[in-house]
């Protein structure tokens, strides 16, 4: 067995001793009025065993980090997968730094889904090592992308935190306007949480199939000098196309639920590379996500944040308020040296500017200033409870744009970072 | 706010007009704050900020718009809102084409959106005037929001009371009453021992019965030096407009060449490019036969020049100053000059060609003689042939009137014509014109041109060891950017006031006891949940057990 080899099976151990972990956080939970047990007990119990559990997972984690480290060659950093795996890694290291300071156990039934689905979504990237473009050939490879991971994993405790507090005080039997609104709100927000699960099973269900659908796509361009070029591309569809290219003719389409061609065309004005395999993509984790979530909510016949919510109760929601915020605030610091100061050196000894308003760049920016004016909203406004967890709640959504929603949707310097 | 007009205490502090709680004993000063039983605001300790004057003029308004920290927030949401509207479509100045134009790009290539992206100047957000109006906005408020705060901050920091009056401790966000049994003058030493373990410093006053323990008071000062870090990276940013502080050119140079780098004293040679790919062996399986690039790579010497510089006659006199191989991510850099690996061309140049001359009749060769294609010498002879130099062409072509012209000065498709003399040539010589590269001969029909000579004489390159080219461009990056110390210094400061102001957290916890009555409250600026331990490990330590959150007076946040 070769190191890779080892690598690959420490991270499907990490991945199932995660999700014994959170099934044993939700036994703590869930399990309080099981029988004649004390219910106190129980739950420090079940809670100290669904700990354990996590750490041994993180230590699974870090043994396939170090391991395919060593294996390849190259810090695993520099690609989508390898970046995301990261990054589900380090909200692990996040989470239990944070469980060590305030010793709330039940913080981990948020983060460690929030790891699971996370790394659940690096899988569906490749996953083979790819030997590092001159670009990335830097020691600022290592510190600036840990560094920047660690950071954006601080801000996915907090917000974690801030979801659970949110489901801890939104009143479900509130049926004033405001609280009508806020019950909607958080729906909304945990539907969101089933479309990226929706994606990750239709990407997982269609690859298990081995669907494959081609197009040839005709592409006029205005090159800079004024010219019109015209070229063909083929596009692969891993998923059945609902949206086939833009101005394209079908090569080879398997059959799905009778369909042998895409269903509708994708519009012109959707820019970028492979735009029509995106939004196809968009459209079916929203369907799958969708099916997911009505099928959920057939069985419980409420909505889920209002199933959600008496699990909570025993939770004191300013102990969520105060990690929330904690959390964004240690996160603070090592994201600015990270994605942001660090950033700068490696751009200014490799491109020789330190700041070029890249879109990454600027994503990277706007997130930090996103976080300072949550932090000059608390500390100086006295934002507190509500409007903060909501606040790291969008936040987290800003996050992910900067770190996936970039890529895929808006090329730049960072586009090498080996998206689909 | 209503602002107390008489502003002494009662304690007999005189206080700054605008001051929420008395320097001295905290109690309240205005009679509203007084009645209410809320906990208190203890933002800057109540202090008087300077910007709370009671007839403010113009500038003083000005002043009270910046120093508010609410206009602040606004500044940064429209800064990063408008800082999105730059990322939907690629912006200009990622085209370094002169050719770009900017105003059909958009909407050729968007539609009637990127035509109204470029009518409202977005091709342009980061350089545009309301952008860089908001981050000197920013940094405007990052000034006056610091001065107007920090000042009477240190003061009252600087002169703290031990004794705090009643309304001020019971309306802590932490506090705690109860009754002492132990004599209250040793219950407090012992309160105060207990926490200097927790490292706090502790101050009793000279009654005994009074305590004041406080802790990391640097982390106050953490937001302000982080602000004047970003104020000094925000000058160091603008500084970079200071003509000279920033130079952003690019320079081709063809493998072996020496070029001068425009606006600067040095000349650059290439030593060669070359590229590197990855074998095969090293690719996972969908990246073979992908081309994957190892390395990009430029030997370069740079000089500088000491004598005749800038002369149109003399050549340079070049001396030599630094080698190094530039690589992606190792710059050369000498002094604040940086040359970076940018791009690179793979098309080969000609240099020069060493042909010999062969007399077709009687089949014997001369030669051979070297030819440049920069600057040839204009005579030569080669057996018993002379020749004469009459024109050159370095990118020959025909145009529509039918005369050769250039299309570039770059040695593309070179031409030559020559006067030659020798046996069996006119007295006054023979034209002939002379392709160095065999495309090019045949593509302009050589022999036609030179008709009759054609059949007498050939000049042919013998061998591609007689060829001498260039295998490839490298195109470098030329940087100078003085600014930049001065941005790391910003950066440095910005971090250090960030790590002081998160990691650590100014504590302090006030008792008294009056008549074995004891009166606690604790502050902090954040983590509440640490001070409330530190606060009820200590009275654990004096007799008094309790859950740290009893201590919570509704306020464990921030």
């Amino acid at each position: 067995m070769n190191w890779l080899d080892f690598s690959s099976s420490s991270f499907i151990a990490a991945f199932f001793l995660y999700v014994f972990a959170f099934i044993f956080y939700m036994v703590a939970v869930a399990g309080k009025k099981w029988g004649k047990r004390d219910a106190k007990q129980h739950e420090a119990r079940w809670s100290k065993i669904a700990f354990i559990t996590s750490s041994l997972g993180l230590l699974a984690h870090l043994s396939f980090f170090f391991t395919r480290w060593i294996g390849s060659g190259q810090i695993p950093t520099s690609n989508m997968y390898e970046f995301i795996t990261l990054l589900g890694m380090t909200i692990m290291i996040a989470y239990t730094i944070i469980h060590f300071i305030y010793k709330k156990p039940l913080l981990g039934m948020f983060a460690l889904p929030l790891t699971i689905i996370i790394i659940a979504y690096a899988s569906v990237f490749p996953q083979e090592v790819q030997p590092l473009i001159p670009a990335l050939q830097s020691n600022w490879l290592k510190i600036h992308v840990t560094m920047a991971a660690l950071g954006e994993a601080f801000f996915a405790v907090g917000f974690a935190a801030g979801l659970m507090y949110l489901l801890r005080v939104i009143d479900y039997n509130d049926h004033t306007k405001k609280g009508k609104r806020a019950q909607r709100w958080l729906e909304f927000t945990l539907i969101s949480i089933f479309i990226v699960i929706g994606f990750i099973v239709a990407a997982f269900g269609f690859k298990g199939a081995g669907y494959v659908a081609q197009f040839q796509q005709e592409t006029v361009d205005v090159s800079q000098v004024g010219e019109l070029t015209t070229s063909y591309d083929v596009v692969e569809y891993t998923m059945p196309p609902i949206f086939k290219p833009y101005n394209s003719e079908a090569l080879q389409v398997t059959e799905f639920l009778g369909m042998t061609d895409g269903l509708f065309e994708t519009p012109s004005w959707f820019n970028g590379v492979n735009s029509g395999r995106k939004l196809n993509t968009v459209v079916w984790s929203i369907i799958v996500g969708l099916i997911l979530y009505g099928i959920i909510r057939l069985i419980i016949r409420k909505p889920l944040g209002a199933a959600i919510h008496p699990k909570l109760e025993g939770i004191d929601p300013d102990d969520l308020d105060e990690i929330s915020y904690r959390a964004i605030v240690i996160g603070f610091p090592i994201f600015t040296l990270g994605a942001l100061i660090f950033a700068m050196i490696w751009a200014e000894i490799a491109w020789g500017r330190f700041w070029g308003w890249d879109p990454k760049e600027v994503w990277a920016l706007i997130t930090w200033l996103y976080y300072s004016a949550y932090l000059h909203f608390r500390l100086s406004r006295g934002w507190h409870g509500r409007p903060s967890a909501w606040l790291a709640v969008i936040g987290f959504v800003i996050v992910l744009f900067t770190l996936v929603g970039v890529n895929l949707l808006i090329a730049g310097m960072h586009s090498y970072a080996g998206v689909d | 706010m209503l602002l107390p007009v008489n502003s002494k205490c009662e304690c007999g502090h005189q206080n700054a007009v605008g001051t929420v709680l008395c320097e001295a004993c905290g109690k309240p000063l205005e009679e509203q704050l007084m009645k209410s039983n809320e906990p208190l605001e203890m933002r800057y300790d109540g202090v008087a900020r300077r910007s709370q004057k009671a007839n403010p003029d113009f500038l003083d308004k000005i002043w009270n718009f910046f120093s508010s920290v609410k206009i602040a927030i606004y500044l940064i949401i429209i800064t990063f809102l408008g800082a999105m509207l730059g990322t939907i479509f690629p912006q200009a100045s990622t085209f370094i084409s002169a050719t770009f134009n900017p105003k059909v790009y958009y909407s050729e290539q968007y539609g009637l959106a990127g035509e109204i992206y470029y009518f409202l100047g977005l091709h342009n957000t980061y350089s545009s005037w309301w952008f860089i109006t908001l981050l000197v906005m920013i940094g405007t408020s990052l000034v006056i929001c610091s001065i107007d705060r920090v000042l009477p901050l240190y003061r009252a920091l600087n002169k703290q009371q031990i004794r705090k009056h009643h309304a001020f401790l019971k309306r802590q966000k932490a506090t705690y009453s109860g009754q002492v049994t132990d004599e209250p003058v040793q219950w407090t030493k012992q309160y105060g021992e207990a926490l200097k373990k927790k490292g706090y410093k502790v101050h009793i006053d000279e009654s005994g019965t009074a305590l004041l323990a406080e802790k990391n008071r640097f982390s106050r000062w953490g937001p302000y030096i982080n602000h004047i870090g970003l104020i000094l990276f925000l000058l160091a940013v603008l500084a970079r407009s200071i003509p000279d502080w920033n130079v952003d050119t690019y320079v081709s140079i063809t493998d072996g060449d020496t070029v001068p780098i425009v606006g600067t004293n040095y000349y650059v040679k290439s030593d060669g490019f070359s590229m590197e790919l990855y074998d095969n062996d090293e690719l996972p399986i969908e990246l073979k036969d992908s081309g994957r690039v190892k390395t990009f790579k430029t030997d370069v010497v740079l000089y500088e020049c000491a004598a005749n510089c800038g002369d149109d006659f003399l050549q340079p006199e070049l001396k030599e100053v630094k080698e190094h191989t530039i690589l992606v991510n190792d710059p050369l850099r000498y002094k604040e000059l940086k040359l970076h690996q940018f791009d690179f061309n793979l098309t080969p140049r000609i240099n020069a060609v060493s042909p010999m001359i062969i007399n077709k009749e009687t089949g014997e060769s001369y030669g051979p003689f070297h030819l440049t294609m920069v600057d040839p010498e204009l005579y030569y002879e080669v057996g018993p042939y002379s020749m004469e130099l009459i024109d050159k062409y370095m990118d020959f072509s025909i145009n529509s009137e039918g005369e050769p012209i250039t299309l570039s000065s770059s040695p593309n498709a070179p031409a030559f014509i020559f006067n030659i003399k020798g046996p069996n040539l006119a007295e006054d010589g023979e034209m002939f014109m002379y392709f160095p590269l065999e495309k090019d001969k045949v593509r302009f029909s050589q022999d036609t041109i030179n008709r009759e000579l054609a059949n007498k004489l050939e000049i042919k390159v013998d061998g591609m060891e007689n060829v001498d080219f260039s295998a490839a461009t490298t195109y470098l990056n030329v940087r100078i950017d003085k600014a930049v110390k001065f941005l790391w210094i910003g950066a440095f400061f910005s971090m250090l006031g960030l790590i002081m102001g998160t990691y650590w957290q100014h504590r302090r916890i006030w008792l008294r006891i009056d008549d074995n009555q004891l009166t606690l409250g604790a502050h902090t600026n954040k983590n509440w949940f640490g001070l409330r331990a530190d606060a009820a490990y200590a009275l654990k330590r004096c007799g008094i057990e309790l859950d740290p959150k009893s201590l919570d007076n509704g306020g464990h946040k921030g």
